[in-house]
């Protein structure tokens, strides 16, 4: 059993008790945070992702994420989801660039049964290789046994058909000159198809050690019988012996080098436009604040730069939705806008966005005002969930590394003024740093 | 949850504490079927559109600056307006939603049917909103609850101003509801508020006259077929019209739909279409309550060529549920399940303020859930086998998006 070497209190805004964090001899790590709710939260965040992945293994954190669900020495494939769903669980998984995150939402009088097992998924996947399925040909004859290999790739061609997600998987891979991240988080069928289970198992010993995991619980549970329970339950095995898995190249790139424009055609009616900016990392605290605000005052909501200038005061609208988005990452953030318009306007559509990227050196005290309480509020309504509150501490403590940064987040917000804003935004979300991915009806030029 | 009815407005007030944001709902019962397809949608738009005192940019402005989140939605029996807010903002979000539902002057119209139009042309873009689509037309046929994008499209030029003033004017005469969920200190000032400022709340009178629906109108199985040559995947949806909340067969349709297809990773579908045969990454079933009638369907996203496989698997698991005994510890399962999720989905102010106003406006009172939940508790395997029974008996409705070369009758 590990043992606890250190215990800290970290203040988190609108929770009524500081969080307590625990760090075991091992290096796994505990968050335990109070929140009066019928439900517990549990859920372990794997440092690791696409961020981790090669040409060879592209898709795997993705795949070892469906797989850790297909059974343990103790629990045979389906055990786990019946069990915690006849007790009233929500249960499901995530895999992103950065991160890997598993969880349970359950009431609360069944948490106990709840850790126990999630731990065992955590510790012991087997990776039957019944469960993987053989492998196979994609272009070719699908195999009779289609198992998880095929559940995978039917996701895969369901992305097929969103045509956001195609605009976005353009972009991003137009994005990046090197860094893994250019690389889709689901993969290809070809490696869904082909990837042995020994891979698998390999990258699961490599990344799924106690260093890099940590368990969060969240909800009313006494806390001393919690963290005994994650001691116990957590058995985490030797994998010292393991030949690691090879990562690529992981320099961050915090712009991008060379900005590209990519055109792609589909069966559609409409136009559709994502603009990209490589920003800062999440944990330049400061920085990715101001991004926030940018982003809040260019395109979130009807009274945005964008809504107000494209859309509201216009008499016959070209653009259907127009918003901009921020998403964090450890190497570097990512800056979006997203417009879907009247194809024929492709051109003007570039051109208008462009100039309100520019004119994003100019920010004003209202907006400075507006943008500053939108991002209070948003911890406000990250409080009301206790699956919202452990999906905001997982980000603090996977992508950032530090979750003390979420109690200086407010702080920091307050020094931010009007020139500095301005100065981020040109710094990272001028017009000749963007690239540009469009899909269009097919026929049109 | 406790009821107040004060100068007739209905008002539903829960004390939620150590919470920074209340949610307020404001429910309009529709009880008239629309002059055109589109008019409570146009309606529920206008309404953010502006007010004599404020023009559109004006009155977003007034609401994002102080952070108060607000939305308005035509559903298929009330129209609702949610907002969420900081507690010290509740003046401000009551005289403002005051303003938008007394004084919107739709000025907007032309401007909000040429956004529309634009919107619905994007969104069937999407193929699996295009078949939602083609499925809820070819089920309700011309009953109101047939209105979809397409239908939407065909009437939205036919619609006026007019129509829209008068569906408003409707509004302001039906049965409706206030609902206000959050940390308040002081319940009596709360209501005094609501009171004065919400006058306009007083409860209608209006008579329903919308038909009820409880079964469908189908004389035999029918095939929708929607062409799309570039899809990765075909998607299908099989579905019958069946009982609502107001029938004894709620519960147990509610507990057979729980095992085949909407627990999440355990149901039989899930296990069986997706797991064993790996035929999906999407596969589920739903049971959709109104107030006249209900939806229950069966969905999948699967490669083209597993469609004739896919609704085999349907068949056969309906099959299973209609002629084999359901486990003691299944239907144990199945009724903890649904608790659970209840739960999950009544956790924060705004959901609760949603679930509750949507059982008080239906007519179901503040019990329901619970009373609900005595029902399911009482569901027996006998019961869950003659609900599957009945959906194989009944004519059923499958729509198909898929590329023309994978085809299939109903012959087949």
């Amino acid at each position: 059993m590990a043992n606890i070497v250190k215990k800290e209190e970290i203040i988190y805004p609108y929770l009524e008790k500081p969080l307590s964090v625990y760090t075991f001899d091992n290096g796994h790590k505990a968050v335990l945070a109070y929140k009066k709710s019928p439900l517990v939260n549990i859920s372990s965040w794997v440092k690791t992702g696409s961020i981790n992945e090669n040409s060879e293994n592209n898709g795997v954190s993705h795949f070892v994420e469906h797989l850790l669900f297909k059974g343990t020495t103790k629990y045979p494939a389906g055990v786990f989801d019946r069990t915690m769903e006849e007790n009233g669980g929500i249960i499901n998984a995530a895999t992103w660039k950065d991160y890997t995150f598993y969880y349970i939402n359950i009431p609360k009088n069944h948490y106990k049964i709840a850790l126990e097992m999630h731990a065992d998924m955590i510790v012991d996947a087997l990776f039957p290789e019944e469960e993987i399925g053989p492998k196979f040909n994609p272009s070719g004859e699908a195999p009779k046994e289609k198992r998880e290999r095929y559940v995978v790739i039917e996701e895969i061609r369901m992305g097929e058909d969103n045509n956001w997600r195609k605009v976005y998987k353009n972009l991003n891979s137009i994005m990046y000159e090197q860094h893994p991240y250019k690389r889709e988080v689901i993969g290809t069928k070809e490696i869904i198809a082909n990837i042995s289970q020994k891979e698998i198992y390999r990258y699961y010993k490599t990344f799924y050690v106690p260093s890099n995991i940590t368990t969060i619980a969240v909800g009313e549970f006494d806390e001393n019988e919690m963290i005994k329970l994650i001691q116990e339950n957590f058995k985490f095995k030797d994998n010292s012996e393991i030949e690691k898995c090879k990562t690529d190249n992981q320099t961050p790139e915090y712009k991008i080098k060379n900005p590209k424009t990519t055109m792609d055609y589909a069966d559609v009616n409409t136009g559709y436009l994502m603009m990209g900016a490589l920003c800062a990392s999440a944990k330049n605290l400061k920085e990715t604040i101001a991004l926030d605000l940018l982003s809040t005052i260019l395109g979130d909501g009807k009274s945005s730069r964008l809504y107000l200038n494209l859309i509201e005061n216009v008499n016959n609208p070209y653009y259907y939705q127009v918003e901009s988005c921020h998403y964090q990452f450890k190497d570097g953030d990512n800056f979006f806008i997203e417009a879907n318009f009247d194809a024929d306007k492709k051109d003007i559509v570039v051109k208008e966005l462009k100039e309100h990227l520019d004119n994003l050196s100019h920010i004003t005290e209202q907006e400075l005002k507006k943008a500053k309480k939108r991002a209070k509020v948003n911890f406000a309504q990250e409080s009301e969930l206790v699956g919202d509150i452990a999906d905001a501490i997982g980000y603090w403590t996977t992508v950032c590394d530090d979750i003390s940064l979420a109690h200086k987040y407010l702080s920091t917000l307050d020094e931010i003024d009007c020139e500095y804003l301005e100065q981020i935004a040109k710094k990272y979300l001028s017009s000749n740093l963007v690239s540009t991915s469009l899909l269009l009806p097919k026929g049109e030029k | 949850m406790e009821e107040y009815k004060r100068n007739n407005i209905n008002i539903l007030l829960e004390k939620t504490p150590s919470t920074p944001r209340y949610a307020l709902n404001l429910f309009f019962k529709l009880s008239k079927k629309e002059k055109y397809y589109g008019v409570n949608s146009l309606l529920a738009r206008l309404l953010l559109q502006g007010t004599k005192k404020y023009s559109a940019a004006q009155l977003a402005l007034e609401f994002e600056n102080e952070c108060i989140d607000i939305s308005t939605k035509a559903k298929q029996d009330y129209i609702k307006l949610s907002l969420v807010f900081l507690n010290e903002d509740f003046k401000k979000a009551l005289e403002l939603t005051k303003e938008l539902i007394l004084n919107s002057t739709f000025d907007d119209f032309e401007k909000e049917v040429y956004k529309i139009k634009g919107e619905i042309i994007s969104d069937l873009d999407n193929p699996k909103l295009k078949l939602t689509d083609a499925f809820i037309k070819n089920l309700y046929k011309n009953h109101p609850y047939s209105s979809c994008h397409t239908k939407i499209l065909d009437d939205i030029d036919k619609i006026t101003k007019k129509d829209i003033i008068d569906a408003h004017d409707e509004i302001l005469k039906s049965q409706k509801a206030v609902v206000l969920v959050g940390d308040f200190d002081n319940k009596d000032e709360i209501l005094d508020c609501i009171q004065n400022e919400f006058q306009f709340m007083q409860n209608g009178s209006s008579e329903n006259q919308i038909e009820d629906i409880f079964r469908a109108d189908l004389e035999k199985d029918e095939l929708v077929w929607l062409t799309k040559d570039d899809a990765s995947q075909a998607q299908i949806i099989q579905g019958w019209i069946v009982d609502s909340f107001n029938s004894s067969m709620c519960a147990k349709i509610a507990v057979m739909n729980n095992i085949l297809g909407s627990s999440g990773l355990s149901s039989r579908l899930f296990v069986n279409l997706r797991d064993k045969q790996g035929l999906a990454y999407t596969v589920r079933s739903q049971y959709e309550t109104m107030l006249h009638s209900a939806v229950f369907s069966m969905y999948i996203g699967t490669a083209p060529k597993n469609i004739k496989k896919s609704l085999e698997g349907f068949e056969l698991e309906l099959k299973k549920m209609a002629n084999e005994e359901i486990s003691k510890k299944e239907l144990k399962g199945a009724k903890e399940n649904i608790s659970g999720r209840l739960k999950y989905f009544t956790q924060n102010n705004s959901q609760i303020a949603s679930m509750e106003g949507y059982n008080y406006i239906m007519g179901l009172g503040l019990e329901y859930n619970k009373l609900f939940l005595d029902d399911v508790s009482n569901v027996t395997s006998e019961d869950v086998n003659k609900v599957a029974k009945m959906l194989l008996e009944m004519p059923k409705l499958i729509t198909i998006i898929a590329p023309d070369e994978y085809k299939i009758s109903l012959d087949e």
